[in-house]
């Protein structure tokens, strides 16, 4: 009898919400699917415009460097500028929207650890630029003569970038007050640096003096890696690059990890 | 208890002329005030995305491609990104106004002042040109610094503009109305407006086409947009600037008069 009078004992977790973790993913992943028609298809649209425009551009001229040619140096750029931008959209994004709307306030009151409510925002869109990026590859496999030469490289650089990408739209996101501040981002840091990372020209291409900025471009290594990885052409060395990746994805890591912690911008 | 007679009279309606002219220039000033308060996403962002598009293409094809239409490759391509920016934006400002205003539910506070249907269009076109023609000066003032644009044909420079603004800013009234969902208007440009500014001649000549493709480059409104517009800067065109004129003309008319006639009888705008 005693024991039915007295308060529900409190629900158990392990070290980690398995089951809170993964509805926060899940409701990010089929946020993706819903809208796929703008998540993937506007993407996968504006990459084969970019990729045709190119090469009626270049004419008869398509050779970007020895032995490859245009539509195989611009494919491995476009699928990771594509992915880069995609996983920063459906990170920002729901960011925002939840804290606009107020409905970060239903995640923040679940029994989730910090750590877990950075992993929900951020998987999901791990998961959406990897998903744009593979749609963009398949399309691109039609129109280009691509060869896998490094299935490691390729999955560590795309899911690199998408890592990156995804921490720094997650930052954006509870940084941004309004949308505006959100499409400021977008069009003077994001596409910026994704434009001007080699995705559509060769380093030697560039002036001199621009050379050493650009390697200082996280966009740039990440594109070369996947380039190499299905090309097997390299312009600079892959392991300096990665390292220009890890280092930014480990301090973002940390970073928006203490901003959920403190409730920077999302508690009163 | 009767009040005196001349209370009760209703009050005499406002008189107004032929044209309101307040109503009109209130509505007009509305639509160029809603998109100079956020200027760095509609002024700004255009300029630096297209000055992004002109450095990867001049970068990526500047060696292979020396000579487009008798001129460098970059005074070939400054003139087709600058209308391309003035169309897309032009697009962009009508379409979000009306789509906005329907799903807020504030389009009857257009449809209930005493405005005819021309007036409606010609205050929601105007804002959409103003825009067009504000991203080409602002995108075109951005690029001089990188390359030298000389004006060949300012007459033709200015007809072509202000026709391309108008004939998006027209197609964006007619989306707007037309779309129920921020996603359709969305779609409109992603899977309509996005292609045509991009296949029709921005960042190429047309006689990169196939042979059978010529034709239909012929077709398309667009083409002459871009061309005539590029003629009045370098002084080629790949197609007959006479058919461009005329047909840029004749598209308006026939938008004007649908944009014109969905705002008159109401569709979907009106209950």
């Amino acid at each position: 009898m005693s024991g039915a009078a007295g308060p529900p004992a409190p629900r158990r977790f392990g070290a980690v919400n398995w089951r809170g973790l993964r509805t926060l993913v899940w409701r990010g992943v089929w946020r993706y699917f819903k809208m796929a028609w703008h998540t993937l298809g506007g993407p996968c649209i504006s990459s084969l415009l970019l990729l045709a425009v190119f090469v009626l551009a270049a004419g008869g001229a398509g050779q970007m460097a020895p032995g490859i040619a245009l539509a195989e140096f611009l494919v491995p750029g476009i699928v990771m500028f594509q992915l880069a931008h995609a996983a920063f959209e459906n990170a920002a994004f729901p960011v925002l929207d939840d804290k606009l709307e107020g409905m970060i306030g239903d995640i923040l009151a679940a029994p989730l650890s910090p750590l877990e409510i950075l992993a929900g925002y951020v998987l999901p869109a791990v998961t959406s630029g990897l998903m744009t990026g593979m749609a963009i590859l398949g399309l691109g496999w039609l129109f280009a003569d691509l060869r896998l030469h490094d299935l490691g490289a390729l999955m560590g650089f795309a899911l690199a970038a998408a890592l990156l990408f995804a921490l720094l739209g997650t930052f954006i996101g509870l940084w941004a007050d309004r949308w505006e501040h959100y499409a400021m981002a977008e069009n003077f840091v994001i596409l910026p640096l994704g434009f001007l990372s080699g995705t559509f020209f060769t380093l030697s291409s560039l002036p001199e003096a621009a050379r050493p900025l650009i390697a200082l471009n996280p966009v740039f290594h990440a594109v070369g890696g996947v380039r190499y990885a299905l090309t097997g052409y390299a312009e600079t060395a892959l392991f300096p690059g990665a390292l220009l990746l890890g280092g930014p994805i480990l301090f973002l890591w940390f970073l928006v990890w203490r901003l959920f912690a403190t409730g920077y911008k999302i508690k009163p | 208890m009767h009040a005196p007679s001349t209370l009760q009279r209703p009050p005499a309606p406002r008189l107004i002329g032929r044209v309101n002219g307040r109503g009109l220039w209130t509505l007009y000033v509305k639509e160029v005030r809603r998109f100079l308060n956020v200027f760095t996403q509609t002024l700004l962002a255009p300029m630096i995305t297209t000055l992004l598009f002109l450095a990867i293409f001049t970068l990526a094809l500047g060696r292979s491609v020396q000579q487009v239409g008798g001129v460098g490759f970059a005074q070939f391509l400054a003139p087709g990104l600058i209308v391309m920016a003035m169309v897309q934006n032009a697009f962009a400002n009508t379409s979000s106004s009306i789509v906005i205003s329907k799903v807020q539910g504030n389009i009857v506070d257009l449809l209930m002042p005493p405005l005819s249907p021309w007036e409606l269009t010609l205050g929601v076109a105007g804002g959409g040109v103003t825009r067009g023609l504000l991203v080409g000066f602002v995108v075109g003032l951005g690029m001089s610094l990188f390359v030298p644009l000389s004006i060949h044909a300012p007459l033709f420079v200015l007809y072509h503009a202000v026709n391309a603004s108008l004939m998006l800013a027209l197609l964006g009234m007619i989306g707007g109305i037309w779309a129920e969902r921020f996603d359709h208007i969305a779609a409109v440009t992603n899977f309509v407006i996005t292609p045509f500014s991009f296949l029709s001649g921005t960042f190429y000549s047309i006689e990169r086409l196939p042979e059978s493709w010529h034709f239909v480059a012929l077709l398309n409104p667009f083409f002459y947009v871009i061309d005539g517009f590029r003629y009045g800067f370098i002084g080629h065109a790949d197609g007959s600037l006479l058919v461009g004129v005329l047909l840029m003309a004749a598209v308006n008319l026939g938008l004007w008069t649908l944009a014109h006639r969905m705002i008159a009888t109401g569709y979907r705008l009106k209950p």
